[in-house]
């Protein structure tokens, strides 16, 4: 609709509009239907998709150094533009609510994990477990403004009526609203939450459609959902939230064996891998180190044949859930392209945090003679290797290949060290004026995408909904940036923090401040110089404390600006308790392992005497 | 959320898979007897099995002879075991086994020869036999443990030959023996072929035995000298795992041919068919049990082949690296 007015009249009408929203009279509704200036004056305004990979790491994309085969999202970033600096939070519904939200966790609602609130952030706004109404979403705004608004995928960000996609913005939806469960029917983790819950459309499902397989089916419905309103004139933006790769790795069997035995070669030598190619594609700067395999993670040359085949079966898995979510990914831009549409999409795929390296199914099933172990030896004890994928396995890959994920960085998701929080991401398609296949090292965050898209859709963020007034957004528009008008949305001034589970961080151009519990950490803040050490191998806190101070200061800011109460509890308070003592990371230490059997020489060679 | 106990704690699966494996494999051949299912599933090279079949027969044929004469009229009752050894070894990539079986037991009962009536019996050790089974056709050689994790038959075909020596007890004054006093063997075509997932508890196989039995002359049969037409044996199992050591199998076979002519009066040749039931159970890693009742069912006719029996099968199977992990195991 605003795309027909006169530039005139919608300048007119966006100013009465916005003192409207300024009194608060007329409040949201109105406030929307004020046009806006659109991306380009009278182009149409580009379809968006969002593409997130569930746990997907830093290094899965082939174009981001991974041997995992995902020649679709490949030709998105050949396309486009991949960001090596993007960050979003540790853990997966945090991020959800920045991406849609553009609010910091600790304002939203996910302060921390619903599954994790602590007793003394009950009650407290901003911790809800769940994406307040304070906030307003990308798909209302969009949908105010003329899109199209779909979902498909995981939501996590709340369950009541007044919390699901339909309520928050998405005009149809097929969405799964737990963290996660099976991709195979709506069994979930626990004996007290024993089954998945799905809306579709705002109604919660009863039951799943016949052949009901998750990446599958969320494609499925969303092409359908595009094919139900193509050639209205309206743009779509649709929210692809997948469920792959997050565990269990569930997969046809036809997937499952495209790779057997490509990784009994071991994490180490996977990595090792990865980071040449990502030095060969321009996404490490040569020189850059590996991380340090975790000291609890054993070094694989010394496992034996069948410990290498059990553990690279695991991520064989891990691969066929990234190659089947590229190939479903790939059915969705072939539809586009065989519809007319692909030309005017602007793509953005990202994983939501780093790879998942925590045993989810032991936090939940592990104590034999508990509720979910009960539960978990009904519905999920398919141990046997040759039935892992099927209904009722349950694999995960481990931290040994969750470090893989996300090569070269420290850690892996739950945590804020890079492993945790550094993503890759690919932006491809219409507003991307920047060289096709250009990489860009500029400081990103997951909460910018709502300001850029706004501002790509030509929409204004409000000040005031229904009279109270809407958090501000915490992004940068990438709007110029992706023109090539500025070479990142971020200065060397600009600052970044996150907190959740206790552990908080803050970067600020190349530094990067970082607190988190023993032993992943130190309970201290620990100080990284992430351009000459973006694995975080050397602290240096105790060389450069005015650095510490510095940055302590902008996290103190952060605190007083968004309402952050630390736990009292943590998921992680007792691990130190579990893991053994933490040693260094030195390659060949015991040599008793490693050296091998001594070969004298021939011509000393001798039979015993008699 | 480390890898010490948790991730390594998948290690004993494979243990157990070999084991069992190798427990149902073709270790033992039963050869004569009708061959129970999946006993021709490779396993780990490198693997030994002790096979001990023990059976109890009744009907007008010798169970001792392969060839299953018929004796019209008659009614043999036997207690027979078998025992043996089997190793598996690879051979140009492909699973391969050796073994060699004794027959043993008793067989007692009324015979008839030209006209005469006797009460016969015998006891002692049986000819034993000789085997050779090599895959030509499936997945390769499982020369280690991961090769074991990631077998599946599919659909797979094996080279069978057996060779039985006529060293065993035999009487030459009556019919019935242990021993059959000539050369005899077969050659036969083990199929596998997977029917769905290869997942304890859920497999489903079709198992097919083409074979052909050739037998030399009994030059000293009563005094007269005996010839056997080549018979062709087909058994079919079709086998599905009730739990993930518990499964059941429908058998069936098929008899054909066999003539047997002494001193140039040919006998009837078999077109017989028999059905069976089994039932296997693994005992531990190590032992394997099967329970099962076989019995023809076309056999009216005086001259038809009329045989049932009940057989109980434990084989005792281990292989040094599963043995070895498994004593550090347990310190």
């Amino acid at each position: 609709m605003t795309t027909l007015l006169p530039r005139s009249l919608r300048s007119t009408l966006r100013k009465a509009g916005n003192l409207i929203c300024a009194l608060g009279f007329f409040g949201l509704a109105v406030c929307l239907a004020a046009p806006a200036d659109t991306a380009g004056s009278g182009a149409r305004r580009p379809n968006i998709v969002i593409i997130l990979g569930d746990d997907m790491g830093f290094s899965d994309m082939g174009s981001f150094g991974s041997e995992i085969r995902t020649p679709n999202l490949d030709a998105l970033a050949s396309e486009g533009v991949r960001f090596t600096n993007f960050y979003t939070h540790a853990s997966c519904s945090p991020t959800r609510s920045m991406l849609l939200s553009g609010v910091d966790t600790h304002v939203n609602g996910l302060g921390n994990m619903d599954e994790w609130t602590a007793p003394n952030q009950r009650q407290v706004p901003g911790y809800e477990g769940y994406l307040n109404h304070q906030v307003l979403t990308l798909p209302q705004l969009l949908k105010g403004a003329g899109y199209h608004t779909y979902m498909v995928g995981k939501w996590h960000l709340g369950k009541a009526p007044e919390l699901i996609p339909a309520a928050r913005g998405f005009e149809r939806d097929f969405s799964l609203l737990d963290g996660a469960g099976s991709y195979w029917d709506m069994t979930n983790f626990t004996g007290a939450a024993p089954q998945s819950v799905f809306t579709e459309d705002g109604r919660y499902l009863t039951a799943l459609p016949k052949d009901y397989y998750a990446t599958k089916t969320y494609t499925d419905k969303l092409i359908g959902f595009i094919d139900a309103n193509h050639g209205d004139g309206k743009p779509f933006f649709a929210y692809v939230s997948h469920q792959a790769p997050h565990d269990p790795y569930h997969l046809p069997r036809e997937w499952r064996t495209r790779h057997v035995g490509a990784y009994d070669k071991g994490w180490d030598a996977v990595r090792q891998e990865r980071l040449a190619r990502q030095i060969a594609l321009g996404i490490q700067p040569p020189g850059t180190a590996l991380a340090e395999r975790m000291w609890f993670v054993p070094d694989p040359i010394t496992l034996a044949p069948a410990a290498k085949a059990t553990l690279g079966k695991k991520m064989e898995l891990y691969t066929g859930m990234m190659e089947n979510m590229d190939f479903h990914i790939g059915r969705l831009i072939d539809h586009l392209k065989k519809i007319g549409e692909y030309d005017n999409t602007l793509f953005i795929v990202f994983g939501d945090n780093g790879a998942e390296g925590n045993d989810l199914f032991k936090m939940i099933a592990g104590s034999p003679g508990s509720r979910d172990f009960l539960f978990a030896a009904i519905k999920w004890s398919q141990t046997h290797l040759n039935a892992w994928g099927d209904p009722g396995s349950y694999v995960s890959y481990g931290p040994m290949w969750a470090q893989v994920s996300m090569t070269p960085f420290s850690q892996y998701k739950g945590w804020v060290a890079e492993g945790g929080i550094r993503n890759a991401l690919i932006v491809s398609g219409p507003t991307v004026e920047r060289p096709k296949g250009s990489i860009n090292h500029g400081l990103m965050h997951v909460a910018d995408i709502m300001p850029t898209l706004l501002e790509i859709a030509g929409v204004d963020y409000p000040t005031s909904n229904a009279g109270r007034p809407v958090p501000k957004l915490i992004g940068r528009s990438w709007r110029r940036m992706l023109s090539g008008q500025a070479p990142a949305p971020r200065g060397t001034q600009d600052y970044l923090a996150w907190e959740i589970f206790g552990n908080r961080a803050v970067r600020q151009g190349d530094w990067k401040l970082r607190w988190q519990y023993k032993p992943f950490g130190k309970a201290a803040w620990e100080l990284f110089n992430l351009a000459a050490d973006p694995a975080e191998r050397k602290d240096l806190a105790a060389e450069r404390p005015d650095k510490v101070r510095q940055m302590v200061g902008l996290w103190d800011s952060y605190v007083r600006t968004n309402n952050v109460i630390l736990p009292s509890r943590s998921t992680f308070e007792t691990l130190e308790d579990q893991l053994p003592p933490r040693v260094p990371d030195d390659p060949g230490y015991p040599p008793l392992i490693y050296k091998r059997q001594f070969v004298p020489p021939t011509d000393m060679l001798a039979d015993p005497k008699p | 959320m480390h890898i010490n106990d948790a991730q390594m704690k998948q290690a004993p699966w494979w243990s157990w898979l070999a084991v069992i494996t190798l427990l149902t494999m073709g270790a033992l051949r039963p050869a004569l007897a009708q061959t129970p299912a999946r006993f021709y599933w490779d396993t780990l090279s490198g693997s030994n099995a002790v096979p001990l079949i023990f059976e109890s027969i009744n009907g007008n044929t010798n169970p001792f002879d392969p060839a299953h004469i018929v004796t019209p009229n008659a009614d043999f009752s036997a207690t027979m075991a078998i025992a043996g050894y089997a190793r598996t070894f690879s051979l140009f990539d492909r699973s391969a086994m050796a073994a060699i079986l004794l027959p043993m037991g008793r067989i007692s009962g009324d015979v008839t020869v030209a006209g005469r009536t006797f009460r016969q019996s015998a006891s002692g050790f049986g000819d034993p036999m000789l085997e050779f089974n090599i895959n030509v056709l499936g997945p390769p050689a499982q020369k280690n443990i991961p090769d074991v994790m990631r077998y599946e038959p599919g659909f797979s075909v094996d080279l069978l030959a057996d060779l039985a020596l006529p060293i065993g007890e035999y009487n030459s004054k009556q019919p019935l023996n242990l021993g059959q006093n000539r050369w005899y063997g077969r050659f036969g075509l083990p199929v596998i072929w997977q029917l769905g997932p290869w997942v304890p508890g859920r497999r489903t196989t079709l198992e097919l035995l083409p074979a052909v039995w050739l037998f030399g002359d009994n030059n000293n049969f009563v005094g007269q000298t005996m010839k056997t037409a080549p018979m062709f044996q087909l058994d079919a199992h079709l086998t599905r795992d009730l739990t993930e050591t518990l499964w059941a199998s429908l058998d069936g076979a098929w008899f054909s041919g066999g003539k047997a002519t002494i001193n140039g009066v040919a006998g009837k040749p078999l077109n017989n068919i028999g059905v069976g039931l089994t039932l296997g159970y693994a005992i531990n890693s190590n032992l394997n049990l099967t329970l099962g009742y076989k019995s023809t069912i076309n056999d009216n006719a005086p001259d038809a082949l009329r045989m049932d029996g009940f057989m109980a099968t434990l084989v005792y199977g281990w292989h040094p690296l599963i043995e070895g992990s498994r004593r550090l195991k347990s310190e």
